[in-house]
């Protein structure tokens, strides 16, 4: 596999890797809460890094998707006191820990080889240059076979929990009266928004990844009435965005994840425009028929 | 009427149920007992804890003190003999989801969690709507209806799930003509084949025609029972908290 075709396949796949749980996140209005995780996971992977002197070891992942938990269920903690409103303990939590993480970078701790650039945006094509050999040929990025893995991992928790993810998040309520322990399917579902977006940590970055989470999902919303068409959208809006931005980003010699971020956003503006041209044309055909009606029921009687 | 009552079996009963949200208890010490195959109201003022009730029955709010049975069981064992109908304002509007798909949800459980529902959930979910009079807006999508329609699939939903007892958390809230009428026609069916309805209920002046049994709340049970029996002025006078002199918020009472 040559490196530009790995590099496309890595995009694509960590796109719907990021989008598929997006969906649910997106519907629970959390958006903000996956940007809160991908920068409190920072410290984890420090921490980690000084334990294990190994990127991509699964202790050091296992110790970033915990510290990415902390800002879940300590904001969650925070607003079951009463003391503080709205999404205001996201905003206390993930800057301290990020912070925390920015701090152990610059002061070298454990030697870990983190640029502030590579931690705000990533780097797709350095995460994608280390490949996999099996029986001395190259059978493409190493970290492409990670993220399918990921993948693979979302794609079978959200079949198997789509039934409870979607009431729950429909209605909470009457959720946990039919026995769903809607507690307890959050903190999962959230341990698998933290695993996600950290294994997308070096391909996206800190910031970035937030886009890959919650604009494919976004964008399908505009027009979706039903959740599976909404999934379905999802998967076509991650897939176009990806491979028009890994392209995009490639003839502008820029950063692949900054590319499809912005090829994600002309995709939403456009089906934004076109839900709205096709509501206002609706809404232009109804008032020609109201009209002939009125018309006949009562023909013009003034001059 | 006192005394002669025959010997009903118990559909549900709370014990010394007590709840507080933060510092602030909101019901002290309630007893609840409601007979089998009865519509009981739970009637009281605004933050009476008509709603916090039934949630801290249904375990949905953990209570400080007391517990909560029904027919002889904790909650727990007996979740599918009983349906929830949550107030309208609890759900998301905006979720991408039909009128036929938000009643077959009523399936899942019974489902078991990992299976799609299929046709014959399908055709359950008609029956429920038709049942209140919604199934030629089965494919609309959620958010477009009124809200007297919103609990009328709420209703569906509920009785998808067939269950003995049914709570509703106010039902008839904001809700137009047609739909109450519709909603009371469900009432009456569900009592005359045995099923026992408790509803949190807001109209006074309703209360004697919908219910057969009324518990008179404010933070405290002030009286529960048959309606003759319970609803009387003196009772609607202390749960209300109104002073005697103010007798035309009384005209409901006999």
């Amino acid at each position: 596999m040559n490196l530009t075709l790995g590099t496309m396949l890595l995009a694509v796949v960590s796109a719907l890797a990021c989008s598929l749980p997006g969906v649910y996140v997106v519907l629970r209005r959390n958006s903000m809460l996956v940007d809160a995780i991908s920068h409190a996971v920072l410290p984890g992977i420090v921490v980690g890094y000084f334990f294990t002197h190994n990127l991509d070891s699964p202790l050091l992942i296992l110790g970033a998707v915990l510290s990415g938990l902390v800002v879940v269920l300590g904001s969650e903690l925070l607003v079951r006191t009463g003391l503080v409103a709205g999404d205001a303990p996201q905003g206390l939590v993930f800057p301290a820990l990020f912070s925390i993480g920015v701090i152990m970078v610059s002061l070298n701790f454990a030697n870990v080889h983190l640029d502030t650039h590579a931690v705000l945006v990533g780097d797709l094509n350095l995460a994608a240059f280390r490949q996999l050999q099996v029986a001395g040929t190259e059978v493409g990025p190493a970290y492409l076979y990670m993220m399918l893995a990921m993948l693979a991992f979302n794609i079978v928790f959200l079949v198997l929990f789509h039934n409870r993810l979607k009431l729950s998040t429909f209605d909470a309520a009457f959720a946990s009266s039919v026995g769903l322990r809607t507690g307890l399917l959050n903190t999962a579902f959230m341990f698998l928004v933290s695993l996600t977006v950290t294994a997308t940590f070096n391909a996206a970055g800190a910031i970035l990844v937030i886009a890959l989470v919650v604009v494919p999902p976004a964008t399908a919303y505009l027009f979706s009435r039903r959740l599976d068409v909404m999934i379905g959208g999802t998967v076509a809006v991650a897939i176009a965005g990806s491979v028009g931005g890994f392209w995009l980003s490639y003839a502008l010699d820029a950063a692949t994840s900054a590319g499809m971020a912005v090829f994600y956003g002309v995709l939403f503006t456009a089906v934004f425009l076109a839900t709205r041209l096709a509501r206002s044309i609706g809404r232009r055909r109804a008032t020609r028929k109201l009209g002939a009606q009125v018309e006949r029921r009562m023909p013009a009687t003034t001059d | 009427m006192n005394g002669t009552e025959p010997r009903q079996q118990i559909a549900c009963r709370a014990r010394n149920l007590s709840v507080a949200y933060g510092g602030d208890p909101v019901l002290r010490a309630v007893d609840l007992e409601v007979p089998a195959g009865v519509v009981m109201g739970i009637v009281g003022p605004n933050g009476a804890g008509k709603s916090t009730l039934i949630k801290a029955m249904l375990g949905l709010v953990t209570p400080l003190t007391g517990h909560s049975e029904f027919f002889g069981l904790p909650f727990a064992k007996a979740r599918k003999r009983v349906g929830y109908m949550p107030q309208s304002t609890t759900v998301d509007w905006d979720f991408p989801t039909t009128v036929l798909d938000v009643v077959t949800m009523g399936t899942y459980a019974s489902l078991g969690w990992l299976r799609r529902p299929g046709a014959g959930q399908r055709d359950q979910a008609v029956q429920a709507l038709e049942q209140v009079g919604m199934a030629q807006l089965a494919a609309r999508q959620i958010g477009e209806l009124s809200g007297g329609q919103r609990q009328r699939v709420f209703l569906a939903r509920a009785l998808v799930q067939a269950p003995e007892l049914y709570f509703m958390d106010e039902p008839f809230q904001g809700i137009d003509a047609k739909s109450q009428q519709a909603i009371v026609q469900v009432l009456h069916r569900l009592r005359q084949t045995g099923r026992t309805v408790v509803i949190v209920h807001h109209d006074l002046a309703t209360v004697a025609d919908y219910c057969d049994q009324v518990t008179l709340l404010n933070r405290s049970v002030v009286a529960s029972g048959p309606v003759a029996r319970v609803f009387t002025r003196p009772n609607i006078r202390t749960a209300y908290e109104v002073a005697s002199s103010e007798m035309e918020f009384l005209e409901f009472a006999p």
